[in-house]
């Protein structure tokens, strides 16, 4: 080990318990299984159709806090091989989404932990490439669960220092590091 | 033959390998070895360097292409002396190791002269001073004397080990090295090394730990980890080493890290049982703390598992079954279950994995482990500290249990529980905490997986307490909505059902049939209908096994029965909510259906043979539910259904023996041509109105064809019909499909019966056929003042009937089809009906399906070389819109083939796939992308693929960027825009960064679009699509 751990013994999680809680499904969608939809339209695919094609009838999914979390659980801790969902640092709980506006909240290991801001980093990085953007993205400390609460929060949430640091090439290599497992999205 | 001339020339020409004629000469016995010598002789002994270097090379050569037997005792004894006098001259070492490898693999060649070749080697040559490949050559002459003469060598006891020593000391080269290292082992194995230990101890631990790198393209094709394996193998191979070895090793742990650290591990893995108890055990307590520092707090999983075999190895080579555990294994485990007391933190994870290993690696330490482990875990579990500790305690208590599964139920192992006892302490408080986890919210999980474990542990757990934590599993099945929980479950009970079949059958089943409602949950109760279903996913994966099979089909049958005769409740409602009720009924049905059709289809994969039991049980129950409901309006004539009992029928028609088979279709075809439905229905009180395909029937009587069609497709090509003219059949189905049917469900599966029928009974149709054929198109499809549906259903019958033979191969497929793509040129005058025909291509393009048709080998490679000239043709005849149609019967056509397909005429195809990337209709589009993808996908075997596709990034990039964003008024589909995405997002695990180094910006600028998608699933694609782009070109 070349460096002294922040935590060397953080506390692990089982996974939340969820890859999606059931949205509820409306109309058709919650009648039918969708494997039954699934054949009506292979269906259609296999057999041309006589005269005029099936106008499009897809319904508008809107992005929720699940999504939102989903994108953000398998994010690798920069101290451990573990993900942020493992050591609660994200909870499907403290993440908000109203309009065009997603706010979340992150929860370090300790109270002292300086990988905070590399931490909201990259959550704030993940959000940058992965959500459309109409959205407006807040990252805080969760309230009363880092010494230096006000100081982390005021630097995640300024655009040029934001920008500054994504310009230093080390600090985006670790970034990126993180992000590597991020699209496994919960799954192992 | 003149020898001397011949050499002569040879020497002078600088040509030194032996003539093919001086070989024979050899062979035949005309030439002795002795002349070749002789003739040889004033070049062997010349004074100029090159010349003697020239004689000697051109022997050598000769020797290595004679026969062995022509060699005799005395020539190998003078070739030997010969070449041993060489030994010292520096430029004719090479031909002279050549000469003597050689001799010394012939029988001729004794032990004196091993040793003296040996001596030789040791006394003259310096092997400092010559290059890598010298140096191999004599490696590999001494693994030859090795290998032969091993014994002559072992006899020269110390010299030898110390020429030996001296004479490979210093060597870099790895592939000499991967020699050396193989021949070091079998001196270490089978010499008295005792005395030269540190000499050996010098020549192989000076390479560790191996830090290698091959350079780029190495055609030696030597990798790090052949290097490490083969030390390693040295390493462990004699325990004198471990009075110097094991001191090494500490001093190591503290300064490797990555590979090199791995590498450290695993060689202690692999020398510390060849070591020893004895000497392990004096530094026993270091070498733990060196193990453990990885175990603890190693970032890197795969150097965890390899710490964990050493672990494995130092409590093996420490603990064997009659050694009692006292000492360094105490002391483990009470480091291990100290950091237990706190199972929530990452070591704990850690600890529990030593405690697994030091199990899995002795029976008297393993024993010892589990009677400290588990009654503390016991009562940590029942008074924790904090309640959130539960939750880690038992996934500690349940990865041990699972650890020890994994050695008493191998048989590898030789452990068994009933040998061992070391569970029997501890049934009781075992059984409690699980059924404890088993009731109690976030246990669940890892009570499941330890009850998996115990189940599977031999003669641990008896009947009742099997049935116990059924019990407590088909509790959680039934009650519990946590969707990732129910999975294991029903993997839990699946096992379970393995080794006791009965008690699934007694418990569970049971409970989950009287779950499933009787009634279908109403059009507003969705957590009714999410729990039903998720009943259903778990009988379909439990009655798989034939013990529980029957049960799941009188009991589903049953709910059929009762749900086809509409109850009060539905009568009472008015009208649109009856509506709604009848669908409610019928989603229910269906998936009740669906559940029964999975669990056949799975029978059918596994090749169980009980099937054709439950045939009398099933269809003829299935087709009356049907049929009954044709007069009555119930629920069971709604085509999805039907549609779905008309596949069940076909998979169980299918298993049918001919002949039985050759019976039910006679039964079937009573009852659809003369309306006789006695021979096919469960409920004989049932009367028809006449055969359902009359003109005049009913809509839904009509679509009783679907259960004929069911029938047909399954059936085997040797049964006999019930009819004596297959052709009159056929025209009869085929005006039926055009002109009878009445709505396209009807048509389609009219036209599978009339495919599968064509495609098993083409030897009795022969003749008929092409005039069938010309019938359909001339009254059917030419006369374009006919009704265009009436035209288009005949061309969808015909091109039916054309897959069906293109299936089989035959030449009429061909030449048929020629007329549709003729067609192709007249979209001017015909504009719509050509536009569908080109569309219509599609039906050829499903190939054999997942139904029972028959298909000759390569007949997909057949239809598409045929069509794809025309193809290309028309296309370049055509211009204007013109040029449209021949893209879409292209792209039409794409699914039929396979990416090596595509990959024979890439050029040609790869423009036109391009092309159709930018055809309006979504559907084509997505098969455009789909076997673009294929080709990605082998990208990487083939070197003008790899051109190919780079020479084209740009354009697909810009197409597939296109299909991929959803944009007003351009018709799109999910499924169009996420294979664009994913195909997309291939690219940069493909393509050369400098190719595409100007485009990423942009792409991760259009996908930012993709984000917004409507559709939760297209943006997921997309999400991995741009992480993909912003990663491209980072260095790794």
């Amino acid at each position: 080990m070349s460096r002294q751990l922040d935590n060397d013994n953080p506390t692990i999680f089982a996974p939340t318990a969820s890859t999606s809680t059931k949205r509820i499904q409306k109309g058709k969608a919650s009648l039918w299984s969708e494997e039954a939809l699934l054949e009506e339209e292979e269906e259609e695919e296999y057999y041309p159709e006589l005269g005029s094609g099936s106008g499009s009838k897809e319904d508008r999914e809107d992005i929720d806090s699940e999504e939102v979390y989903d994108l953000l659980r398998s994010i690798t801790d920069p101290e451990h091989p573990v993900s942020l969902e493992a050591l609660r640092v994200v909870n499907p709980d403290d993440i908000h989404v109203a309009g065009n506006r997603v706010l979340v909240y992150l929860t370090p290991t300790i109270p002292h932990c300086s990988m905070s801001t590399l931490i909201g980093l990259s959550l704030r990085v993940r959000l940058l490439r992965a959500l459309p953007t109409r959205y407006r993205v807040d990252i805080r400390i969760k309230s009363g669960t880092h010494q230096s609460e006000h100081a982390v929060n005021k630097q995640l949430n300024d655009k040029e220092r934001v920008q500054a640091a994504l310009e230093n090439k080390h600090l985006l290599g670790v970034v990126e590091g993180c992000l590597q497992t991020a699209d496994k999205r919960g799954k192992a | 033959m003149d020898v001397p001339r011949i050499v002569r020339t040879h020497i002078s020409t600088a040509e030194l390998n032996p003539p093919q004629e001086l070989i024979d000469g050899v062979s035949n016995g005309q030439v002795g070895l002795l002349e070749i010598v002789k003739a040889l002789g004033e070049y062997l002994t010349a004074a100029e360097e090159e010349v003697r270097l020239k004689g000697l090379t051109f022997l050598s050569n000769t020797l290595s292409v004679v026969s062995v037997s022509k060699i005799n005792r005395q020539a190998t004894q003078t070739l030997t002396n010969f070449y041993l006098s060489k030994l010292d001259d520096f430029d004719s070492l090479p031909p002279a190791l050549d000469g003597l490898t050689i001799l010394s693999k012939l029988p001729t060649f004794d032990d004196e002269a091993a040793i003296e070749v040996y001596k030789g080697l040791v006394e003259n040559v310096n092997m400092k001073a010559y290059i890598q490949a010298t140096r191999h050559k004599v490696y590999v002459l001494f693994d030859s004397l090795l290998a032969l003469h091993r014994s002559a060598l072992r006899s020269m006891g110390t010299s030898f080990l110390n020429s030996y020593t001296k004479m490979v000391d210093g060597e870099k080269d790895p592939r000499n090295l991967m020699l050396l290292f193989s021949i070091d082992r079998v001196i270490l194995l089978e010499f008295e090394v005792k005395d030269h230990i540190e000499d050996f101890f010098d020549i192989t631990f000076c390479y560790f730990p191996i830090t290698f790198r091959p350079p780029p393209n190495d055609p030696y094709g030597i990798t790090a980890e052949d290097l490490k394996l083969a030390l390693r193998g040295c390493m462990a191979s004699s325990p004198y080493f471990a009075r110097m070895a094991i001191p090494l090793f500490l001093e190591k742990f503290a300064t490797l890290t990555g590979p090199s650290m791995k590498d450290l591990q695993l060689s202690i893995a692999a020398c510390l049982p060849v070591y020893g108890a004895e000497s392990v055990r004096e530094r026993a307590g270091e070498l733990w703390e060196g193990i453990k520092t990885e175990i603890l707090y190693s970032s890197d999983t795969s150097i965890e598992a390899a710490a964990l075999c050493a672990l494995e190895a130092l409590i093996r080579t420490l603990y064997p079954p009659d050694q009692s555990p006292g000492g360094i294994a105490q002391d483990i485990i009470k480091e291990c279950l100290e950091i237990l007391n706190e199972p929530e933190k990452t070591q704990a994870l850690a600890a529990t994995k030593i405690l697994a290993a030091i199990f899995r690696s002795s029976s008297s330490a393993g024993k010892f482990a589990i009677s400290q482990a588990l009654p503390q875990l016991f009562r940590q579990f029942n008074s924790p500290s904090l309640p959130s500790h539960r939750a880690p305690i038992l996934s500690t208590i349940s990865s041990l249990l699972l650890a020890i599964q994994s050695v008493y139920s191998s048989s590898e192992s030789h452990r068994t529980q009933q040998d061992e006892q070391s569970l029997e302490p501890y049934h009781q408080g075992i059984l409690d905490v699980l059924r404890e986890g088993l009731r109690t919210e976030g246990l669940k999980a890892p009570a499941i997986q330890g009850c998996t474990a115990c189940v599977q542990i031999p003669g641990f757990w008896a009947k009742e307490d099997v049935e116990n934590v059924v019990r407590g599993l088909d509790d959680i099945l039934v009650n519990d909505e946590d969707p990732e929980i129910r999975p294991e479950v029903i993997k839990a009970l699946t096992t379970i059902s393995t080794h006791h079949p009965t008690i699934i059958e007694s418990l569970t089943l049971p409970l989950l049939f009287h779950n499933l409602p009787d009634t279908a949950p109403g059009g507003e109760e969705h957590i009714a209908r999410e729990k039903y279903r998720s009943i259903l996913i778990s009988l379909k994966e439990l009655c798989v096994q034939t013990a529980l099979f029957q049960t799941l089909v009188i009991r589903i049958t049953t709910k059929l029965d009762l749900l086809s005769s509409p109850t009060d409740k539905d009568i009472d409602m008015d009208g649109e909510s009856q509506f709604d009720r009848r669908e409610c009924t019928i989603a229910y049905c269906w998936d009740l259906l669906h559940a029964l059709q999975g669990v056949i289809d799975m029978k059918i994969k596994q090749k169980h043979g009980d099937l054709v039991r439950y045939f009398d049980q099933l269809v003829p129950r299935l087709m009356t539910l049907v049929i009954s409901s044709t007069s009555n309006e119930g629920v069971f004539g709604d085509r999805r259904l039907i549609g779905l009992i008309a596949k069940i029928v076909e998979s169980l028609v299918w298993e049918l023996p001919s002949e039985r088979q050759s019976k039910w279709f006679a039964a079937t075809y009573d009852a659809f041509e003369k309306g006789e439905w006695r021979g096919v229905v469960l409920d004989k009180s049932i009367t028809s109105s006449g055969s359902p395909l009359r003109v005049g029937a009913s809509s839904s009587e009509k679509d009783l064809i679907a259960l004929y069609s069911g029938c047909v497709q399954a059936l085997k090509l040797d049964i006999t019909l019930p009819f004596s003219s297959s052709a009159e059949f056929l025209s009869s189905k085929i005006h039926w499909a055009i002109h009878v049917a009445g709505e396209q469900w009807q048509v389609k599966w009219a036209s599978d019966l009339i495919c599968a029928f064509v495609n098993k009974r083409e030897g009795d149709l022969k003749e008929s056929l092409e005039t069938i054929l010309d019938s359909i198109w001339t009254k059917e499809i030419q006369d374009t003042s006919a009704d265009l549906e009436v035209r288009q259903r005949g061309l969808s019958v015909y091109l039916f009937i054309v897959k069906a033979l293109s299936l089989l191969r035959q030449p009429l497929a061909y030449s048929s089809l020629e007329r549709v793509i003729d067609i192709l040129s007249l979209s001017n005058l015909d504009t719509e009906f050509v536009g569908f025909a080109a569309n219509a291509l599609g039906i050829l393009a499903q190939g054999k399906g997942v139904g029972h048709l028959t298909a000759k080998l390569l007949f997909a490679q057949k239809l598409w070389n045929f069509v794809l000239p025309k193809l290309i043709e028309g296309d370049k005849e055509a211009n204007g819109t013109g040029r449209l149609v021949y893209l879409v019967a292209f792209a039409s056509l794409l699914p039929l083939i396979p990416a090596s397909l595509c990959l024979a005429d890439l050029n040609t195809i790869l423009p036109l796939i391009l092309r159709s990337l930018s055809l309006p209709d979504p559907q084509q589009r997505s098969n455009a992308i789909r076997t673009l993808t294929s080709i990605l996908e082998t990208a990487t075997d083939s070197k003008e693929v790899d051109k190919a596709i780079h020479t084209h990034a740009e354009t697909m990039v810009e197409s597939l960027l296109k299909s991929a964003i959803k944009q007003p008024k351009v018709p799109t589909s999910a499924k169009v825009r996420s294979s664009a995405l994913s195909c997309l997002s291939m690219f940069p695990d493909i393509i050369r960064f400098e190719i595409l180094h100007k485009y990423k910006s942009i792409v991760i600028k259009e996908l930012g679009k993709t984000l917004d998608d409507p559709l939760r699933n297209v943006r997921k694609e997309a999400v991995e699509c741009r992480s993909k782009w912003y990663r491209y070109g980072n260095a790794v």
